[in-house]
């Protein structure tokens, strides 16, 4: 998403969150609506639980509701619904005694997830990602998924996880490295030398 | 692939610029520099279609079955019903300070119940009793409920028209009322454990010999 891409969805979101902070039901709708598919992938970076990222999702909008009059604005909605998502879900984690996933192997991502759903080379992809993501960290996994999957900034990052941007910056490089030589094939070299 | 973020100066330069060039977020003049960068440089140009194709990876819908609306629903009813909509929150283990503060709780209610007990029977069986009068039998099914002094007057005719109970004596010293039902379709058992389990109610006891 480009920068004025982004800041005409801000704009929206802004606007439903006022009507939120007024008790309309449906503007909490339709930003739920917006932002579920992005938080259950976030949170699914986290958790291969789909209970718990339900949970989670639930309890950032419950959040969200009976704050949406604070929201200062200082940030992109974004930002603030990701940052409340990620903090719930840490705690939810540690309320059902589940470590952060940091040592995901290739069965947390079985091939053929998204069979049924994905055309061909997606499906592929998915594999490969899933390969990917089980090398990195939890807390890689997080930076690269904001990153790369939500699309937010280096300091937006920081300030959803609270945490200072060269955490961040180092994260993302050693989660890069990682990816660059232990997957090549996510670059697209192995289909194009098979083909 | 040869390329390590240490190869050059401008090797770096391109790395770091990777994630907001896939964003959209360089300035013209940033993006033109890359792009003469990647046409020169194999290593970086392989970084780069790693990065758009992990950032087209990455932005997969999630492959497990969370269904929108349903959660929609769920929380919409939270929102309705904070109190009756709220999901327990599963057990965890407690430090040896929580089971310290647990059991005190409940040495405390045991106190609390034994007291409120002794202070009513003293209130219930009088001293004396002349021998013209035979002591008046509790109703079938009496309950003492003993509610907290704090307890607002709506919360109490609220509880007594949900349990459907209504009140035969009282209060008693202790602010204790024996409580009858009014339809013989209770379940005294059940009632009792919710009558317990209600906040503001610190006492609530069968009356002995009564059915």
């Amino acid at each position: 998403m480009n920068e004025a891409n982004a800041r005409t969805a801000d704009a929206i979101d802004r606007a439903l969150l006022q009507r939120m902070a007024a008790g309309d039901h449906a503007a909490l709708a339709a930003l739920y609506r917006s932002y579920h598919g992005r938080l259950c992938r976030f949170l699914s970076r986290l958790t291969r639980r789909p209970d718990i990222i339900e949970e989670v999702v639930n309890d950032c909008f419950w959040i969200a509701w009976q704050h949406a009059g604070d929201f200062r604005g200082d940030a992109r909605v974004s930002t603030w619904l990701m940052g409340i998502t990620y903090r719930c879900g840490l705690k939810a984690l540690r309320r059902q005694g589940v470590e952060l996933a940091d040592d995901l192997t290739d069965d947390a991502f079985p091939p053929g997830l998204g069979e049924g759903t994905d055309p061909g080379e997606d499906r592929e992809l998915r594999d490969l990602l899933g390969k990917a993501l089980a090398l990195l960290s939890a807390d890689q996994r997080v930076v690269v998924e904001l990153v790369y999957g939500v699309g937010h900034s280096l300091n937006e990052v920081a300030a959803i996880l609270q945490c200072p941007v060269g955490t961040v910056k180092a994260r993302l490089f050693h989660a890069r490295m990682k990816l660059l030589n232990v997957v090549p094939a996510l670059s697209g070299e192995t289909r194009e030398q098979g083909s | 692939m040869g390329f390590t973020p240490n190869s050059n100066q401008d090797c770096m330069l391109a790395w770091e610029a990777m994630p907001d060039a896939l964003q959209g977020a360089l300035t013209p003049r940033q993006s033109e520099w890359l792009d003469g960068h990647l046409a020169r440089c194999d290593a970086c140009r392989a970084q780069f279609a790693q990065q758009q194709r992990l950032q087209r990876a990455m932005s997969l819908p999630v492959d497990l079955p969370i269904d929108a609306e349903a959660g929609l629903k769920r929380l919409l009813s939270r929102i309705d019903n904070p109190d009756l909509a709220k999901a327990p929150e599963p057990s965890r283990p407690v430090g040896w300070a929580g089971r310290a503060l647990v059991a005190a709780i409940v040495l405390q209610a045991i106190g609390l119940g034994a007291m409120g007990a002794k202070l009513w029977s003293l209130e219930s069986a009088p001293a004396y009793r002349t021998l013209s009068r035979e002591a008046a039998p509790a109703p079938a099914g009496s309950i003492r409920l003993v509610p907290d002094p704090a307890m607002e007057l709506a919360d109490w005719n609220a509880l007594l028209d949900a349990s459907g109970l209504r009140v035969v004596e009282g209060p008693n010293k202790v602010g204790g009322y024996l409580v009858v039902p009014t339809t013989e379709a209770v379940r005294r058992e059940a009632l009792l454990q919710r009558l317990r389990s209600t906040r503001g109610i610190l006492l609530a006891e069968p009356v002995a010999g009564t059915p």
